[in-house]
């Protein structure tokens, strides 16, 4: 652990009017177990406090230390020096809004995309606060649990080369979600419902198959699977449906 | 998505669904001819008379006549249902390009290889269609001066190389985006998807140095 580590960081604040988009380099020295979460840390305690960057958890629960890791989408807070050259370029994550430095805007998208997928259990059943919740076979319990890790780091949006190239792509984030519900048996969607939200362009049909989100989900998400599942599963029903085109409201 | 609203209108319109089931079978039509076409072209290695009989097959049929206008046709269609996903406008040429660069990453590379050849086959395919089309009937004698004439050579070579490699990138593409592809058999598939591009090279290009060095 003798290695000193050269971190290039992308600096640049929107707000301030005379602040110009470039790297600057700061140098530490490595220890033991050292994350970039800490290295960040460092560099903003012991020699730039104006250094702009998010993190909340430190574990790789909260997502908000995303950043691009010398090129790769990842956590800040799971990536660990010694896996690392003694050059690291550090960069916000591209596609979402820019708040300074190495901090990223990914609220606003997720808020956006939670309310365009209809992120929540759809039922007409009325909730009965004194009744016991109703059981769910594990297997079931346990395949939604997998896609309901997702954290919300954006990693699988900045390293998607479709939504790099239209903004209105829903993404690996959006499509995991709808799958989750997909599998939710209290969900009373219909494959229409979910045809409706997801079967154009902007959803599946959008998805080019680059696999960046899958290669770089920092909780491993099965997103290839899920993609690959939810396509063939909308494009079967579309073709079963083709004469149907009424919107039912 | 930016736009700060809370609605938004679903459709219930299946037209990206059904392009999307065209664009992967009209490629899988396409795969299934190269595949016949490269077996075709290989059969020179049995000699000229073999190539000449197949080919008089193809022309006595119609297949040549007919065929090979349908078959452009069918590699226009697949072109333009592809190119809805194909970055034509200068920012995200720029963009795709910046992200390739920065991530480093096979499968985003491989795409891009995929859609550069796949312009290129349009281009040099219909060149391809209209020096063949237009002087039937074919013949290994035609064949032999067309590998020898100018730098039709160089040309058949890159058009090889293209071929195979956006044929079993597109193999892999289509597998990958249906879902036959996934993440337990994905290093697999990788692996095939270069022994099937390697094989399509080492066919066309066996077929390509016996033609050049057939004595008609």
């Amino acid at each position: 652990m003798d290695r000193m580590l050269t971190i290039h960081v992308f600096r640049y604040n929107p707000q301030d009017p005379d602040s110009t988009p470039h790297m600057q380099s700061y140098y530490i020295d490595e220890t033991e177990s050292m994350t970039l979460f800490i290295v960040l840390n460092r560099i903003r305690e012991e020699q730039d406090p104006s250094l702009q960057f998010d993190f909340c958890c430190r574990a790789g629960i909260c997502g908000q230390c995303a950043m691009v890791i010398n090129g790769r989408p990842n956590l800040a807070c799971k990536t660990k020096t010694k896996d690392l050259p003694s050059q690291i370029t550090l960069l916000p994550l591209p596609f979402f809004k820019l708040i300074g430095d190495l901090s990223v805007d990914t609220g606003t998208w997720f808020r956006e995309m939670n309310t365009r997928v209809e992120s929540w259990i759809h039922t007409q059943k009325e909730f009965d606060p004194a009744a016991e919740e109703e059981r769910m076979d594990n297997d079931t319990a346990e395949k939604i649990y997998e896609l309901d890790r997702c954290v919300e780091c954006g990693c699988c949006l900045a390293a998607c080369g479709t939504a790099r190239m239209r903004e209105d792509f829903l993404g690996a984030a959006a499509l995991n979600r709808i799958a989750r519900f997909v599998l939710d048996p209290r969900d009373q969607r219909q494959e229409k419902d979910f045809f409706e939200i997801i079967g154009n362009d902007q959803g599946i049909f959008g998805c080019m198959g680059l696999l960046g989100c899958e290669d770089v989900c920092p909780k491993n998400l099965p997103l290839q699977d899920q993609l690959g599942y939810l396509r063939r599963k909308m494009g079967i029903y579309a073709l079963k449906n083709l004469r149907s085109t009424k919107k039912t409201c | 998505m930016w736009n700060d609203t809370t609605m938004y209108v679903q459709s219930p319109a299946k037209t990206s669904a059904v392009l999307d089931w065209l664009e992967v079978l009209s490629g899988a039509g396409l795969v299934l001819f190269i595949l016949g076409h490269s077996l075709f072209v290989a059969s020179v290695l049995f000699g000229a008379a073999t190539f000449d009989g197949l080919a008089g097959f193809f022309e006595s049929t119609g297949l040549a006549q007919v065929g090979g206008p349908l078959i452009g046709s069918v590699f226009l269609l697949h072109f333009i249902l592809a190119a809805r996903k194909i970055p034509f406008r200068t920012e995200q040429q720029k963009t795709l390009w910046a992200h390739a660069r920065l991530m480093r990453h096979e499968d985003t590379w491989l795409w891009l290889v995929q859609a550069i050849t796949g312009m290129l086959i349009l281009f040099m395919g219909s060149i391809h269609m209209w020096i063949i089309l237009n002087d039937l009937p074919i013949t290994a004698t035609k064949s032999v001066a067309l590998a020898h004439s100018g730098l039709w050579l160089w040309f058949y070579l890159v058009f090889l190389f293209c071929v195979a490699m956006h044929v079993a990138s597109g193999i892999y593409r289509a597998g990958v985006k249906w879902g036959y592809i996934r993440r337990d058999n994905r290093a697999k598939a990788k692996k095939a998807l270069y022994i099937l591009a390697g094989a399509l090279v080492f066919l066309d290009l066996v077929s390509l140095i016996r033609f050049y060095f057939l004595s008609v």
